[in-house]
């Protein structure tokens, strides 16, 4: 497909070079030229200088041609005209980055009049996740598949959980209450392994499992990681994130403590957020953190625009004893270094948008004769959870898994048949209108007959 | 550095040489003259040692920094031509080695200057191959490499850059694979009209080729010592003056012209520099030459076909125009300076270059009488940065100075005047092709010594690699670890 992303920022140029991966054909638009010069240099992409909401750039690029228009620059007027003017010039999608919460409520009616297909809040997404993995403390990550019944679980193997160095087929047999989930995938030293039967988890790996979300719940406990649920919140910077993280956890009764240097920042946030505490101070400050009860929270969030602060901040919680710090970074790459620290859950708005935008451009190919309802990237995309739903007419229909061959390094994680979760084993079978969930350490897998055949 | 995906590179160029022998063998084969044994020898010295490069250098490492993409680009070179000679030694065509690596560079460069005192009667598949190195060259090597091999298509933008003449590199669909695909498909295009446009006037089909061949890489290779004078056909000056012409422009003009957007084409202002600059000199030239014609209409056709000849780089000629008044002389040598469009197959400064020095040289001007005015200097309707302008500026000064210390370099050997060395290390720069005095149209480099035969193959392949990668191999950073 013709893409065409406007803002070689951090999101654009991500964004780029992993649609590039999949085999599209992208040209980026931006002001600045020493960005393009640079991602010209590593990424085979047209990059075109100039402002995305003029519509002789947007003609010069083709817009007219275009599948997909994606407009991610740092201001949402622009990226909202960009839209506006790309749609009258013939592009067929267009996505736009929305981040202010002022356009929040006129959001619908924005999108309706300028011709905006959809838009993206990268704040409020990562605020979404961090939600999510709020709710379920054990897991350092949580992704929910088929509408929610399935939940795709990340979480850290430790020295002497009784999961730990046995092969997999053994585990049910000697611990008869060991609920059954799926072991999708593991992560071991930087490289992604699908686990088989023989497969052992070492303490250190990262697990990712799979099961509905009271069997997950169930694990848990019986591993020994049921934390109690998270009633004390403790935030580090008021920024957008925060905000409207806050309005969340809210809802689902917990209570916010929220530390902002800037006095007007912090009057202004007290005033949106009346229930939270709203602390004005430097969130870095130990002696502040004391005094507000840091060691009595449950949770302790750092998102403050410094990936540096938010590491000192997050490894001075732990030490204080937080059961769970999850730590705002921009810079992914560091992942398994700050993860080698003890901090294992980590956020990156660029990455939760991009995987977001990514699922949508997924979600445009399937028009095009793909079938993938949903995917989620693991371990910094080097495998990746692909939701189908089986066709009538296929021909592993009906047929037991056991009688199917599965590609190499492909694993056939969960069908969701008739509402119902199956951890699927070799008797299980699929049937027409099931979600089938797929676990792959290949990218670009567009149709369940690639990876299952009789 | 990562020495092994730069063996890997230059084992697919070779292979890319052995496959682009093959139509010279079977010309060879079909008209029996002698000469299969010597590409037959060739192709497998090619296929042997570019498959062991390939093969004993496995990478999964596909990343090219630019240091090794500059690097990769002018060995390359290097290597297509120390290759691309051994036919002529083979053949005993041209038996010194020295002699045919000036050919081979001379060929691959378009630049069509030759050391060969006779030209006729020579073996058909060698006088094809000569020929049909213009014709690669032309358009790069890399540039054929990249369209034939998609998996080469990750960071390959260094490449071409370094291959594409003009000063900033523009893609005319996202992917530098598929650029390259059209950029051929419509050199190959182009070469198949011109071809068919011969045929009609009379001459054989191998001569036809030939000369189209020439015409398409401007390069300037013919196998009369008369070059296209030869046929003393008006029909074959027009048609060929106006397909060198074809031959000088963007070729992303002509994608433009197909994807529909005409209007956008002729409104490049490079293509508008580049015919004005075209129209103005032929006009005063066939005007000097008026005297020596008697006529208008005649001047006219030896006018327009030498300065098409000179400025787009291909160096035919249909008269020798040493004999030519200097006002006539003079002004061939300014459209050798300038020579075409950036993105053509052509050589020299190109035409772009010169638009934006005029216009920044303008605006110094300007700024001595208004030195508070705010100007920025535009081209093709847009800011040109002032980066870029640093760049052009210091491309010609550097082309200047290659061009004085060649001739200085030459006039060392003691050899000839000034302006047939003067001229010479211009022609090899610009990529032309005949000169004037000794090497003018009639003449040959048959005279030089070896090693000013080295000299000015370098000097070739630092035209036509736009100068900075061939200093850039030469440079002791180049190969530090």
């Amino acid at each position: 497909m013709r893409i065409l992303i406007v803002g070689d920022g951090k999101v654009g140029y991500t964004l780029a070079s992993e649609l590039l991966r999949e085999g599209h054909d992208i040209t980026i638009i931006d002001q600045n030229e020493a960005v393009l010069r640079k991602t010209e240099d590593s990424l085979d992409v047209m990059c075109i200088h100039g402002n995305g909401a003029n519509a002789s750039t947007l003609v010069e690029a083709e817009v007219n041609r275009a599948d997909i228009l994606i407009a991610a620059t740092a201001s949402d007027e622009i990226n909202m005209l960009c839209c506006l003017i790309g749609k009258k010039l013939g592009a067929k999608f267009t996505i736009a980055r929305i981040r202010d919460p002022e356009y929040n409520d006129s959001l619908s009616m924005l999108q309706q009049e300028l011709g905006i297909n959809m838009t993206i809040n990268p704040e409020r997404a990562t605020a979404q996740e961090i939600s999510r993995i709020l709710r379920y403390p054990f897991a350092s990550n949580i992704e929910p598949f088929a509408k929610g019944r399935v939940e795709l679980v990340e979480f850290l193997a430790r020295e002497g959980d009784i999961i730990c160095d046995r092969p997999l087929k053994e585990l049910t047999s000697r611990h008869s209450d060991l609920p059954k989930v799926l072991y999708c995938a593991v992560e071991r030293e930087g490289e992604v392994l699908i686990p088989g039967g023989e497969f052992a988890i070492h303490p250190g790996d990262r697990v990712h499992v799979a099961a509905d979300i009271v069997t997950v719940t169930q694990f848990f406990r019986c591993i020994g990681r049921s934390a109690r649920p998270i009633k004390q919140v403790m935030m580090l910077g008021g920024g957008r994130i925060s905000y409207y993280l806050a309005k969340m956890i809210e809802r689902m009764n917990m209570h916010v403590s929220l530390f902002e240097i800037n006095p007007e920042k912090a009057k202004t946030l007290s005033e949106q957020l009346p229930h939270a505490d709203v602390i004005e101070g430097d969130g870095t400050d130990q002696d502040l953190l004391e005094q507000e009860n840091l060691a009595g929270m449950d949770a302790f969030i750092a998102l403050s625009d410094r990936d540096e602060e938010n590491l000192m901040t997050g490894l001075y919680a732990r030490n204080q004893g937080v059961p769970k710090v999850i730590v705002k970074s921009n810079r992914y790459a560091y992942k398994d270094v700050i993860s080698s620290l003890g901090l294992e859950t980590q956020v990156s708005p660029r990455l939760i948008t991009c995987n977001a935008l990514l699922r949508y451009v997924r979600a445009r190919v399937n028009a095009r004769g793909t079938t993938v309802e949903k995917l989620y990237r693991l371990v910094d995309g080097k495998a990746e959870a692909l939701e189908f739903i089986a066709r009538e007419g296929d021909p592993y229909i009906g047929v037991p898994l056991k009688n199917l061959s599965v590609r190499k390094g492909a694993l056939v994680a969960i069908i969701l048949h008739q509402g119902k979760v199956i951890v699927p084993f070799g008797d299980d079978m699929i049937s027409a209108g099931d979600n089938v969930v797929i676990i792959s350490t290949a990218s670009g897998i567009s149709d369940l007959n690639e990876v299952i055949r009789r | 550095m990562n020495t092994r995906l730069i063996y890997r590179l230059l084992g697919a160029i070779l292979l890319v040489e052995a496959a682009a022998m093959v139509p010279a063998l079977l010309i060879a084969l079909g008209y029996g003259d002698g000469d299969a044994s010597a590409f037959l020898l060739t192709i497998l010295l090619l296929v042997i040692l570019g498959g062991l490069l390939r093969l004993c250098t496995k990478t999964d490492h596909t990343n090219l920094r630019a240091r090794e993409g500059f690097l990769v680009v002018s060995l390359a070179w290097v290597l297509l031509s120390a290759f691309g000679a051994l036919p002529f030694v083979f053949s005993g065509v041209i038996p010194n080695y020295v002699d045919a690596l000036f050919e081979a560079v001379s060929g691959f460069t378009t630049t069509g200057a030759t050391i060969m005192p006779i030209v006729e009667g020579q073996p058909h598949g060698i006088m094809f191959w000569r020929s049909f190195t213009h014709w690669i060259g032309g358009m790069g090597v890399l540039v054929l490499t990249l369209a034939l091999l998609p998996q080469m298509s990750g960071r390959t933008s260094h490449l071409v850059r370094a291959e594409s003449p003009g000063p900033t590199l523009s893609k005319i669909v996202p992917r530098m694979g598929d650029t390259a695909k059209i950029l051929y498909l419509i050199y190959a295009v182009l070469t198949v009209i011109n071809f068919v446009a011969l045929l009609p006037t009379g001459m054989n089909a191998f001569d036809a080729a030939i000369h189209t061949l020439g015409t398409a890489g401007t390069g300037g290779f013919s196998n009369y010592a008369a070059s296209v004078g030869h046929f003393a056909s008006p029909w074959v000056d027009w048609i060929t003056t106006f397909f060198m012409v074809v031959f000088g422009v963007n070729f992303a003009v002509y994608y433009k012209v197909i994807s529909g957007g005409w209007r956008e084409a002729i409104r490049c202002e490079e293509l508008r520099w580049y015919l004005g600059i075209y129209a103005g000199v032929t006009l005063l030239t066939s005007l000097s030459v008026l005297t020596e014609y008697g006529n208008f209409p005649t001047a006219l056709r030896y006018g327009a076909f030498q300065v098409a000849s000179l400025m787009s780089t291909t160096g035919y000629s249909t008269t020798d125009f040493n004999l030519w008044p200097v006002a006539a002389k003079m002004l061939l040598i300014l459209v050798m300076f300038t020579g075409s469009c950036a993105g053509s197959t052509s050589g020299g400064m190109k035409i772009c270059r010169v638009g934006m020095m005029c216009k920044a040289g303008m605006r110094e001007v300007r700024r001595t009488i208004q030195p508070r005015r705010v100007q920025v200097v535009r081209f093709e309707g847009k800011t040109v940065e002032e980066d870029t302008l640093h760049q052009v500026g210091v491309f010609m000064f550097m082309y200047g100075l290659l061009l004085i210390l060649g001739t200085v370099l030459v006039s060392l050997g003691g050899r000839y005047d000034l302006e047939t060395n003067l001229t010479a290390v211009l022609t090899c720069v610009s990529n032309v092709g005949p000169g004037l005095g000794a090497v003018g149209p009639t003449g040959s480099f048959a005279g030089y010594s070896a090693w000013t035969k080295v000299l000015l193959s370098f000097l070739m392949l630092a035209g036509r690699l736009e100068i900075f990668p061939m200093l850039a191999m030469l440079h002791p950073a180049m190969w530090r670890k």
